[in-house]
């Protein structure tokens, strides 16, 4: 928990440690070892092996740009994003309150413990038939993929940061006469920031594998479904389409929450 | 002015005059102990504070000393015993109490002026620029009005404890030893400021501390409890003339003597 808390920390660790040459000679090395991978892809579809296997950098490219052209990648790639960001959201409005009150209500959440850790432990992808049978083909059975997948983060993690909270502090206001809603808003919420950001760091990953694993079941829109449909007709091209535009919204949601923490990362327990 | 003078001299005349503010009556309070069996840690305490009165409290570490107050402001119950403020039990008291912690209890993402707000947003009025300012600047934190917790040292986030407590503007002060973690200079400082808010104000104070020096310095009485389960062990009333200079006190026979007689009653451990 706390390792991943610090990561960013050492992130700006590095840029203070790199002066502006060794920043900008990391850039270099880093499109170099790009350029090495796929220029090394490339090279291989043209000699070893089939194309058909492995497709191929430049088709990729070109498959791109194609799918740009007609609209399609537009489309698709908005329909992920979309399903992950509303799930992941839905996760964090839901997930959050539980936590709090799981942290509340001690003996509540004692009686409810091995049932949430047996959901918790439930292989999430393994509801995408029922969530597709519950919620249909379109845009909300991925939504609650992503949903459940995201929650139990949210809700375990708020609840494990409360867990820690400094009773002193909680004790002084009480002397203080503060209000409930009071020490909501100036406490705890402030106290769990790095917990959720922590959530957030894992759950933009686990929003995606929820949203498109939905999509791999059964729909008719989105990144997966163009993999699926791709992967059908052995159309090896497509499927590395559908995986890069994922790889780029990953990355995307990464800087995302990389900004976020950034700003909040003012304080963290010691 | 002139009332605050009165009612000095009524005091010292006789103290059992007034009706107390605080009044503690055969004060037990166990804690639970891993064993099960709990543990005491204050016996039979009884004590009244007099409206405006200045108590310190000393007495070896462990004694209850924090338990005391902890009581007194309501997050404990006792065991046995009645704690009561103005009459009233200590939860349904109307009185602001300050608690002051022997920790400093900061909020660690807010800066020095937002954690000094928090008195004030539950304190009985709004503190406006020019006040907190003047706070700030009285508490020596200008320039780190800005700054958070941890970036500054143990005295100075005592000092932000402190600003928070004068801010919400207290009827009561419980303070746990507030100027423990200070120089022996700052602390001095502090005591004389405590001092000039407290005759400015004539609220009671039941104050906390190992500096024995210190207790006698400030307060209008000295209460000595004995090691564990704390009892009152001695109560002694200190008839030096306010205001107080450390500086002569120091040199002062009575002051040497009442030193004396609290060191006197510290030593007794008939435990040991
Ligand atoms: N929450 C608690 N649970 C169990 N024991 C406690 C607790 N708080 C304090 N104690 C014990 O009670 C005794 C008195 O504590 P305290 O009032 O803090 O002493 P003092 O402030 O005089 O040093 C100590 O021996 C301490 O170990
Ligand atoms: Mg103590």
């Amino acid at each position: 928990m706390s390792a991943i808390i610090q990561s960013g920390q050492a992130g700006i660790g590095l840029a203070g440690l790199a002066g502006r040459r060794v920043r900008l000679g990391l850039i270099r090395d880093r499109i170099l070892l790009f350029a090495v991978l796929v220029g090394g892809w490339e090279v291989l579809s043209h000699t070893v092996v089939d194309p058909l296997w492995i497709s191929r950098p430049s088709l990729i490219a070109e498959r791109l740009v194609a799918l740009a052209a007609s609209g399609e990648l537009w489309r698709n790639t908005q329909r992920t994003l979309l399903e992950a960001v509303l799930g992941l959201a839905l996760a964090f409005a839901v997930g959050v309150p539980l936590g709090i009150a799981m942290a509340r209500y001690k003996y509540g959440h004692a009686v409810a413990e091995p049932f949430i850790m047996a959901l918790h432990s439930l292989p999430r992808v393994a509801l995408a038939p029922l969530f597709i049978i519950w919620f249909g083909i379109d845009l909300f059975s991925k939504v609650m993929m992503a949903f459940s997948t995201v929650l139990f983060i949210f809700m375990l993690n708020v609840h494990e940061g409360l867990k820690t909270i400094d009773r002193d502090l909680l004790d002084l206001l009480r002397t203080m006469r503060a209000p409930r809603h009071y020490v909501t808003r100036k406490v705890l919420l402030p106290w769990i920031v790095p917990w959720l950001i922590a959530s957030l760091k894992i759950g933009v990953g686990l929003a995606l594998i929820g949203a498109v694993v939905g999509e791999l079941i059964g729909s008719s829109a989105g990144l997966g479904w163009y993999i699926e449909k791709s992967a059908g007709r052995l159309d090896t091209t497509g499927v590395f389409a559908g995986l890069v535009l994922l790889m780029a919204i990953a990355v995307a949601g990464n800087l995302v929450v990389a900004r976020i923490e950034r700003r909040f990362s003012s304080w963290r327990p010691s | 002015m002139s009332a605050v003078v009165a009612l000095r001299q009524e005091r010292s005349d006789s103290p059992s005059a007034l009706p107390a503010k605080i009044a503690i009556r055969h004060l037990s309070v166990d804690y639970p102990s891993p064993d099960g069996r709990p543990v005491r840690v204050l016996q039979d305490v009884s004590l009244d504070v007099a409206p405006g009165e200045f108590v310190a409290v000393v007495g070896p570490s462990g004694c209850g000393k924090s338990t005391l107050l902890r009581v007194l402001s309501g997050l404990l119950q006792p065991a046995s015993g009645t704690a009561a403020i103005d009459g009233r039990g200590v939860a349904e008291a109307s009185d602001r109490i300050g608690f002051m912690f022997q920790r400093d209890t900061l909020l660690p993402w807010a800066s020095v002026e937002d954690n000094i707000l928090i008195g004030a947003e539950l304190g009985p009025k709004r503190v406006d620029r020019a006040r907190l300012g003047e706070l700030i600047a009285f508490l020596k934190l200008k320039g780190f009005e800005k700054h958070r917790p941890h970036e500054l040292s143990g005295g100075m986030r005592q000092r932000v404890s402190l600003g928070r407590l004068l801010a919400y503007e207290p009827e009561i002060f419980l303070m746990d030893e507030p100027f423990g973690a200070l120089d022996s200079q700052t602390k001095a400082a502090m005591g004389r400021e405590l001092l000039r808010i407290w005759s400015a104000h004539q609220r009671a104070v039941l104050f906390v501390t190992h500096d024995i020096e210190e207790a006698v310095t400030l307060a209008d009485r000295v209460i000595v409890l004995s090691a564990r389960p704390g009892r009152i062990r001695l109560d002694v009333q200190v008839d030096l003339e306010r205001p107080r200079d450390p500086k002569l006190l120091r040199r002062d026979p009575r002051f040497l003597s009442l030193v004396e007689r609290v060191w006197g009653a510290l030593d007794v451990q008939p435990d040991l």
